[in-house]
């Protein structure tokens, strides 16, 4: 390998970057615009929930549990149905997402002591909006038992559940919090292996790729050639998303830089290594492009970015323990939201060096087999 | 016929050709794209490798470059094992292919620069190249453009500049014409000769009859076999002992319909405007050709009909050496 014709090859392949006005773009304002824009969107908490209240007891404490659950701020008290009957439509017509039930008697039995059931009817047809809500609901049930047992100085053991929910690491439970730090890797991802995914195959299909071949350059020079520009891109395109989504959205950061660093470079690498493989097993630059496609879509889905592994069917679960993304956001989202270190994430970091090892071998064998067929 | 396809096989590589090559095979899967080929091209000459698209030349091209490897057989290029060591004739060789493979965003200097840089040559030595290279393509004045900008004949000279920037001793040409028009294409084969009588070895790969007879030998490729080999006069003698007719006549559809019927007439088909008719070799004299033929053809109607007797061109050759073939 000659360094000479490696810093030729990173010379020429810098030139043709700073003349592609589009990649410059995607490289760097696309991602920015869309963890703001996606951002926003992910994070969204559920407020103002339209919620329909049956007051069958009309005494003071159900006005009492109304009022909590009106002040919280996440339901907005939009009807008063007087039984299920009439809650129904309203429910069917999505002019209500949650319904709270106080029955007839409740502060009768609170009174005698007894446990008071409350009902709470959820349109799971939005799972995620009725997740939240049902839960935030029980919290707030929670909160008034513990008033009352405050106020009333009542033994903790007779009435009502001591529900209460602890929500760890965060409190408010601000989904911003886990998802931005998924969502920077995610658009890393998407940007980076889209741009990689073009430079072999676009060389291919100029014929510029079969000209260098007949010239002394090295197959592996032509490697390390193409890809140190795009790294060196990449970590400044890395830094910017990272700091926009810290500075932006206000994430609190308690973890240590070098573990997000680390765990974004490493993933970053597979991620250069992946388009570097797709690009060089395509033929042409279309069939490049939806490949990506191919993949990304179920590194979105398998990775626990948007839906939490636990609740993945057992013989699913370990495809996304197959997808390097699965492995960012764990250390992500533990190194800003937990702060753990590198010990804690040991393993998460190791395995995605195994993937940049297996990527680029394969890489590297690719472009053996593939450049010159 | 004297050509003998056998006459190479089992000899050894000759390492004082330019190019020797005994058995050269390539297979994709079932396919053979280049099948057991003998050729040795000597140093110094312009060496037309012609046949149909698909036939094989290209892949022949690309094992020799050293790009991809064969199944089976030798091959020498400037002495060197290509097969076993691509890498060791490289820098000698120069490649230029039916693409135009420059890199289209960066400018006329900076292509200049990269494939300079990538064969090591010397500040001054690139410098005195460069000169040549842009007064060579007529680029003066026009270093800083980007190649894109440039139009077909500009870049093809250019790209031929950028394949002998390290003046090689080879030089591949794989279809260097494809898509240039007939002016650029005169001009594209001046340069050509000019290289040539600096006594760069060429091997270009055409399917423009017309150019080959530029070339001081040809060899002729057909489903991945040698089907002839030779100089263009050699080829001309050797492969046709037929005579051929120009027939010029107003209705060519109808006439070509004719004189695939007619007795007599080995073969007819279009060439350019006209057509030609090849005779199987008769009795007739050197005069009497012309008018046998076309008194028949006005007897059957073509009153308009004239024929002259021409010497079988490259393409005459091609076409009948093709239709031999099983």
């Amino acid at each position: 390998m000659s360094l000479r014709r490696v810093r030729l090859l990173m010379w020429k392949e810098f030139l043709q970057l700073r003349r592609d006005p589009l990649l410059l773009r995607l490289l760097f304002l696309m991602p920015v615009m869309q963890l703001i824009l996606f951002g926003y969107v992910v994070a969204a908490d559920v407020r103002n929930l339209a919620t329909a209240v049956i007051d069958l007891d009309r005494t003071s404490t159900s006005r009492q549990i109304e009022a909590s659950f009106a002040s919280s701020g996440y339901f907005a008290i939009v009807a008063h149905p007087d039984g299920e009957t009439a809650l129904k439509p309203l429910m069917d017509t999505g002019q209500v997402r949650i319904a709270i039930i106080i029955p007839e008697g409740t502060q009768a039995a609170l009174d005698k002591g007894q446990n008071a059931p409350l009902g709470i009817v959820v349109d799971g047809s939005d799972s995620q909006l009725a997740s939240v809500g049902s839960g935030y609901a029980g919290q707030i049930v929670a909160r008034l038992n513990a008033e009352r047992i405050d106020r009333l100085g009542v033994d903790i053991a007779a009435p009502g559940i001591d529900a209460r929910v602890r929500v760890l690491f965060n409190p408010t439970l601000a989904q911003v919090n886990t998802m931005i730090p998924g969502l920077v890797a995610a658009i890393l991802m998407i940007s980076i292996m889209a741009i990689m995914s073009q430079a072999v195959v676009r060389e291919r299909e100029r014929g510029t790729l079969e000209q260098m071949f007949v010239t002394p350059i090295g197959r592996g020079e032509y490697l390390v050639g193409k890809v140190t520009p795009y790294a060196l891109m990449a970590v400044g395109q890395l830094s910017l998303v990272a700091l926009v989504g810290l500075f932006w959205f206000r994430v609190p950061f308690n973890g240590t830089f070098s573990v997000v660093l680390v765990g974004l470079g490493l993933f970053m690498l597979t991620s250069i290594g992946m388009g570097l493989l797709v690009s060089l097993v395509s033929r042409t630059r279309h069939q490049a492009q939806q490949t990506v496609m191919f993949i990304m879509i179920p590194s979105f889905v398998l990775s626990g970015f948007i839906f939490p592994i636990d609740s993945m069917p057992p013989s699913i679960v370990p495809i996304s323990y197959l997808i390097p993304l699965t492995y960012a956001i764990t250390v992500l989202r533990g190194s800003f939201v937990k702060g753990s270190g590198f010990e804690a994430l040991a393993v998460q970091l190791l395995v995605m060096v195994a993937f940049a090892v297996v990527i680029f071998g394969a890489a590297l064998i690719a472009t053996r087999r593939r450049l010159s067929e | 016929m004297s050509w003998d396809p056998e006459a190479l096989r089992g000899t050894p590589v000759n390492p004082d050709a330019a190019i020797s090559v005994r058995g050269l095979t390539k297979r994709f899967g079932d396919f053979s794209a280049v099948d057991g080929i003998d050729v040795d091209v000597p140093r110094g000459q312009v060496f037309g490798f012609l046949g149909p698209n698909g036939s094989g030349k290209t892949t022949t091209i690309r094992m020799l470059t050293g790009t991809i490897a064969p199944q089976a057989g030798q091959a020498l290029v400037l002495g060197e094992d290509v097969i076993r060591h691509p890498e060791r004739a490289k820098r000698r060789i120069g490649y230029m292919s039916q693409k135009f493979a420059l890199f289209e965003d960066l400018t006329v200097d900076e292509n200049l620069r990269f494939y300079a840089g990538v064969y090591d040559l010397p500040p001054e030595r690139f410098a005195a190249q460069r000169r040549y290279v842009l007064e060579m393509a007529d680029l003066i004045g026009r270093e800083n453009e980007l190649t894109a900008n440039l139009s077909v004949g500009w870049r093809q000279r250019l790209a031929l500049g950028a394949a002998t920037i390290h003046d090689p001793e080879l030089l591949f040409l794989d279809e260097p014409t494809g898509g240039v028009d007939p002016v650029a294409r005169r001009q594209f084969w001046d340069l050509l000769y000019d290289l040539a009588s600096r006594g760069v070895t060429l091997f270009v790969t055409t399917h423009y009859m017309d150019e080959a007879t530029h070339c001081n030998r040809l060899a002729f490729i057909y489903r991945g076999r040698l089907i002839a080999e030779g100089s263009p006069q050699q080829i001309r003698r050797d492969f046709i002992s037929q005579r051929i007719l120009e027939v010029s006549v107003g209705d060519p559809d109808a006439a070509l319909q004719w004189l695939e019927q007619a007795e007599g007439v080995a073969e007819a088909y279009l060439s350019g405007a006209s057509l030609h008719a090849v005779i199987g070799s008769g009795a007739q004299g050197r005069d009497e050709l012309a008018p046998w033929l076309t008194g028949r053809m006005r007897e059957a109607g073509f009153a308009d009909v004239r024929a002259v007797e021409v010497d079988p061109t490259i393409e005459d050759v091609f076409v009948n050496l093709v239709s031999r073939q099983p």
